[in-house]
């Protein structure tokens, strides 16, 4: 059974006499501790998909379900990294994180463990009693990522939470993700537009297309990332280096792109 | 001292030397419409000492800071929940709203006749009419406040399973304290107005109370020496209420800064 599934999900904006249909169709089916990305142009509807699993919209037609259950209202089960990170600016990084515990009735105790923990996966030892104001971009969205992980929830949401960040952090946070999720696997829907991200990160790649936002391929990274071995490499540029991984992105690239041209002519 | 202080001492200094020279001096102003620093400093000796109008100038100075004190304390502790309360919810807003357009162009110091017919000249109708005047910038700005809450804060606190007290004593109510504050600010100053206007109207007691008994009586000197003693009351207040803001805006001070 899958962790999270879209079944036939629609999403229509407007009344009877018009409108516009945003989504159209969606099957998608992410599995128990699977790590899926999502790219697809501006506007096919990526993040709206999100927002279907976070519980902060609704589709119009079908069903969004995790674990079985249909989605009804936000919860700490399902959390969100956000792109523009969502700290509260007046708390200071241990009560951003630890709200989320206490709203879940965890003793202080353990409370207290589970942060210095999280926090150390992070690498934000020492940074506990700052404001997030008082952080950089990088730090701020580590910091998004460790409420989120600390509530050790059934899936992870992230909604291009590498989107706002510049473009040496960005590398950085994808290299300390990659080793996060092949540790400690978890079921990811991760959005974004970056091809090298997706295919780096992810187990599969979904790519969407639009007017409708639609699935237009689904494609499986894992058997290609187990036969050559990235792993095995630390360092980013040394597997977007690989023969295998170029020739990876250039397919989704191509895909991405004839939707593009279709879209022109 | 910096640069800008200097020059802002220079200018008073500068300023208080025209007065002198304009009255005292070259007698260009007649004692009668403006008072000399000589006529000020007796009326301040007279009011401080013997008392005018009913008190010495400490009770007239506590009997406004009192009525001010409470009447912004009450309209601050109704305004700001019914503003926060119509910033959160559509039901709330749709009803109170339109009460609130209605009532909000009344001039504040338009109710003073009519607090007078129902509470006579006592404190309780000044305390109403300083509500009146200082409650409409608490709700204004409260509500303003919570409309101007980052909405992925809102569904970040969501998604964090934040049941609604917590949500309103640790995202609600700080999201919007640079706001509310705004307004705290805007209700004391109508406060201050407010109360000088009433008192000017009817009162035993008070600094509204000098300055009209003081017109009476043709006493310019006396008259400059309430609406000093009016403008340190007022700016001692809105000094105290700023440190309170520094302290409760800790968090928001850098923010500010940068941007």
């Amino acid at each position: 059974m899958g962790a999270i599934r879209f079944d036939d999900v629609g999403r229509f904006y407007g009344n009877k006499t018009g409108g516009f249909q945003a989504l159209k169709g969606v099957n998608l089916e992410i599995s128990d501790k699977e790590f899926m990305a999502v790219v697809g142009p501006s506007g096919c509807g990526k993040t709206t998909l999100l927002r279907f699993v976070a519980g902060f919209d609704r589709p119009s037609s079908g069903t969004v379900s995790v674990n079985g259950i249909r989605v009804t209202k936000p919860g700490p089960d399902r959390a969100v990294v956000f792109q523009q990170f969502a700290l509260m600016p007046w708390k200071t990084v241990r009560e951003n994180i630890d709200l989320g515990l206490r709203n879940i009735g965890i003793a202080r105790a353990e409370r207290q463990s589970r942060i210095a923990a999280t926090l150390q996966l992070m690498n934000l030892t020492g940074h506990a009693d700052a404001f997030p104001h008082q952080l950089s971009g990088g730090m701020q969205q580590r910091v998004s990522i460790a409420r989120a992980w600390v509530l050790d929830p059934e899936v992870l949401l992230m909604d291009e939470p590498f989107g706002a960040l510049d473009a040496q952090t960005r590398v950085v946070m994808q290299e300390e993700l990659v080793r996060l999720a092949r540790r400690n696997p978890r079921t990811v829907m991760f959005i974004t537009h970056a091809v090298e991200e997706a295919v780096y990160l992810a187990d599969r790649v979904a790519i969407m297309a639009r007017q409708p936002g639609r699935i237009k391929e689904i494609i499986d990274i894992r058997p290609i990332r187990e036969a050559e071995g990235w792993d095995a490499h630390e360092k980013i540029e040394d597997v977007m280096d690989l023969e295998s991984f170029v020739h990876l992105r250039t397919r989704i690239w191509r895909s991405l792109r004839e939707e593009k041209a279709m879209e022109l002519a | 001292m910096s640069r800008k202080a200097m020059v802002g001492a220079a200018t008073i200094l500068a300023a208080l030397t025209l007065w002198y020279l304009l009255t005292t001096v070259l007698g260009v102003i007649s004692p009668g419409r403006f008072p000399s620093p000589a006529d000020t400093w007796s009326a301040l000796a007279q009011v401080s000492g013997k008392g005018y109008a009913n008190g010495v100038l400490g009770e007239h100075v506590l009997r406004s800071v009192l009525l001010v004190t409470l009447g912004f304390i009450v309209a601050v502790v109704t305004g700001v929940p019914l503003g926060l309360w119509m910033g959160w919810s559509r039901r709330a807003e749709a009803v109170i709203n339109p009460v609130f357009l209605v009532i909000r162009p009344i001039p504040p110091l338009a109710w003073i006749p009519l607090a007078i017919l129902w509470l006579g000249l006592g404190d309780m109708a000044k305390i109403l009419v300083i509500w009146f005047a200082a409650f409409v910038p608490s709700v204004i700005n409260s509500y303003a406040g919570v409309r101007n809450l980052d909405r992925t804060l809102i569904e970040a606190a969501k998604m964090l399973g934040t049941p609604f007290t917590t949500f309103v004593r640790e995202i609600l109510l700080p999201g919007a304290s640079p706001m509310i504050f705004t307004g705290l600010r805007l209700s004391l100053q109508a406060s201050w107005t407010t109360l000088v206007a009433a008192e000017l109207v009817g009162a035993m007691t008070g600094l509204g109370r000098v300055l009209n008994v003081a017109q009476q009586d043709l006493y310019p000197g006396m008259i400059l020496v309430g609406m000093i003693a009016v403008t340190i009351c007022g700016w001692l207040m809105t000094v105290a209420l700023g440190m309170a803001e520094k302290r409760a805006l800790a968090w928001n001070t850098a923010t500010q800064a940068g941007s």
